[in-house]
């Protein structure tokens, strides 16, 4: 059943304007009246965070606009992943991607907004947060069986956690299973096609990486 | 303050409401979008030093009601630490209004500084905020200590230790902060200078870094600063605290750093100025700052010279020169780099906004902290120079210039010119400016000049 537009913009802005209270509601409507939560997912919610980032990457929103958003679409989604699993339909999780701020380093504003992006876009994020060993890492990356593993470093004194970080999964033989990609304010491009990971310089690139890495054309 | 009272905002950092970060981030951010509408807070692209005196102790009461509903998140126990607003008030009524930094004929004297006050600022200049070489660390330090309007010394930031990478919390971390403090006061030596104050090392993350760059002879004194941070937006752990205890066990100067993000928590311009003072007052109250320095970044360019950045250090110095008596230090955080024009077209327009709003200078951190050695002594004698220049200029008068100065850079901040490393604009052996570093420096003060500044200090030399 297509979604009207009467139902569709307004839970596509609110969205927008991350509001977490009206998302509740209107999914919760939405699902109650018979609309495909998958539907719901890929054409209401998926592009409204797409605009969300798109806004974001070009200035016009900051981060309070993008965490709102990301807070709706996580209150919006708990009831369309239970209505998925109770229709038997699969998730359309795009990948798993394990992000943490490295060993030594406090700083987590940009891996957060990475975390909101890839979020947004489909993808099962596992956020170990700030100061994040190189175990750590290596440990959720196969309990969760990701994807792709994201380690950012803003200090120039944390570089080598990250590197060291690397390092672990070539000892334990880990690389080839997973894709991993760095990013923060003190990598560089140079730096790490030096450790033949991935990078990018921003959020919205770090989700086409990730994509990419999973196999899906970015957009 | 009474050190005890480390004592109280230990057992609250154990005792305060339990929230995850994340939950205290959202209900930040919505706090603090309600404030700036209740007080009805707005930003004006064509004010970008607005003389609303109204506006700036609204701006002050949002900052207020902010800390005192929300207090400090401490990290280490995800509680928060709160305080009452009589407590909140009292403490920034005792607050110093004036410090000595440093020793014998080289200490001076930071004070509060008002609104559009004619009392000098003192400088503070350094690697702050850019990264140096081992190689070129002591020459750029002492490019900034031998420049006579620049009164302390920031030792900034050098991440390997014999070309080892230093890593946080590891022996080579506090052999690197050893070094680096070291070095810093070799330099003031150097430079004639023996008793200036030097405001901390920035090379370790942890409070036995801190502690390990201390050394009455060899390193930092009481009468050097430490900084003593916050995460962004209001948040503090143990490893601080423990510095605000080494810091009373020394009798040592403890500096407040906060780096608030523009495009953070705080959202657009109004908001961040709203958590800004919050900040400050966090300062205040946990750490019992002697001085407390605004290194307001930019989300996206990581600088604070672009126009919401100028007027966010408008009002925030305003809200808090009007309000409180404490010290304000502004810190200058630039896009370009040395060997560029448009690196002192930024530092003119931080100095002049910083200058009439009641801060003190510290600068500059240049290219956004992103391009190893691309720091020198030469920005920071032109922050110091149009900071003089600045004295006695009304905001209306700063509003003014400000866009006209932001001429010289604007165009860049999307592309900024990140300049050279020392050794291409310093003569590396005489540690003087070259001729063509010279040349541009003399080229926008006569630019400046034009505008209608009125430098204190003679224009280009014959000579050159």
């Amino acid at each position: 059943m297509t979604i009207p537009e009467f139902v569709a913009k307004p839970l596509y802005e609110c969205f927008i304007e991350g509001d977490a209270d009206l998302a509740d509601t209107l999914t919760r409507e939405a699902l109650q009246a018979g609309y495909d939560p998958l539907e719901i997912i890929n054409t209401i919610m998926i592009s409204a965070l797409t605009e969300v980032g798109r806004l974001f990457q070009s200035g016009e929103f900051f981060l309070p606009e993008l965490l709102m958003a990301g807070e709706a679409a996580s209150v919006a989604s708990k009831h369309l992943e239970a209505a998925i699993a109770a229709s038997g339909q699969a998730s359309q999780k795009l990948g798993t991607v394990v992000l943490g701020t490295v060993e030594g380093d406090v700083h987590e504003i940009g891996k957060n907004i990475v975390a909101t992006m890839l979020r947004a876009h489909g993808f099962e994020v596992i956020d170990l947060g700030r100061n994040v060993s190189p175990s750590a890492f290596v440990d959720a990356a196969r309990e969760r069986n990701a994807n792709v593993i994201g380690l950012s470093s803003l200090m120039t004194t944390t570089r080598p956690a990250a590197q060291h970080t690397i390092q672990l999964f070539d000892e334990l033989g880990l690389r080839d299973q997973y894709s991993l990609i760095v990013g923060g304010g003190s990598v560089t491009a140079d730096w790490a096609a030096e450790l033949n990971v991935g990078y990018s310089s921003d959020a919205a690139g770090a989700v086409e990486l990730c994509k990419r890495l999973v196999g899906i054309n970015p957009s | 303050m009474q050190s005890n009272w480390l004592i109280e905002i230990m057992k609250r950092a154990q005792s305060g409401p339990y929230i995850k970060e994340k939950d205290f981030e959202l209900a930040l951010i919505k706090r603090i979008r309600k404030l700036v509408k209740e007080y009805g807070i707005k930003y004006d692209a064509n004010t970008l030093v607005p003389s609303d005196d109204d506006m700036a102790d609204r701006v002050f009461q949002a900052g207020l009601d902010l800390f005192v509903e929300f207090g400090a998140y401490c990290q280490s126990t995800e509680r928060q630490i709160l305080f009452s607003r009589d407590e909140v008030l009292d403490m920034l009524a005792m607050a110093p209004s004036a410090v000595t930094l440093g020793t014998g004929k080289d200490a001076v004297v930071m004070r509060h500084r008002g609104v559009e006050d004619t009392t000098p600022a003192t400088v503070h200049s350094g690697p702050t905020g850019t990264p140096a070489s081992e190689k070129y660390h002591p020459k750029i330090l002492l490019s900034c200590a031998q420049e006579p309007l620049v009164d302390c010394l920031g030792a900034g930031s050098v991440a390997t230790y014999l070309g080892e990478n230093i890593i946080p919390g590891t022996p080579l971390e506090l052999l690197g902060a050893r070094r680096d403090a070291s070095v810093a006061r070799e330099v003031v030596r150097m430079a004639g200078r023996p008793g200036m104050h030097i405001n901390d090392v920035a090379v370790p993350l942890t409070c036995a870094g801190k502690m390990a760059a201390c050394d009455p002879d060899a390193g930092l004194r009481p009468s050097d600063g430490i900084l003593v941070s916050q995460m962004v937006e209001l948040k503090t752990d143990f490893d601080q605290l423990s510095r605000v205890a080494h810091l009373y066990n020394i009798g040592g100067i403890t500096v407040d750093l906060m780096t608030p993000l523009l495009g953070g928590l705080g959202g657009r311009a109004e908001g961040t100025a709203v958590v800004s003072v919050a900040d400050h007052i966090l300062g205040v109250v946990l750490y019992d700052a002697d001085y407390h320095m605004f290194s307001l970044t930019h989300l996206n360019y990581v600088n604070n010279t672009d126009p919401l950045g100028i007027w966010t250090q408008a009002m925030v110095g305003q809200a808090l020169s009007r309000n409180t008596p404490i010290i304000l230090l502004n810190d200058i955080y630039t896009l370009s780099g040395p060997g560029t024009t448009e690196l002192l077209y930024e530092c003119a327009a931080g100095a002049m906004v910083g200058t009439v709003c009641g801060f003190n200078m510290q600068g500059a951190g240049t290219t956004g902290g992103f391009e190893r050695d691309h720091t020198t002594g030469l920005e920071a004698r032109f922050i110091a120079e149009v900071s003089r220049a600045s004295l006695g200029l009304s905001r209306a008068e700063a509003s003014e210039l400000i866009p006209q100065i932001m001429k010289g850079y604007i165009h860049t901040l999307s592309n900024p010119n990140r300049g050279r490393p020392f050794p291409e604009v310093y003569d590396a052996e005489t540690i003087q400016p070259t001729a063509e570093w010279l040349n541009m420096y003399y080229t926008v003060k006569e630019d400046l000049s034009k505008l209608g500044l009125k430098f204190q200090y003679a224009p280009r030399p014959i000579s050159s």
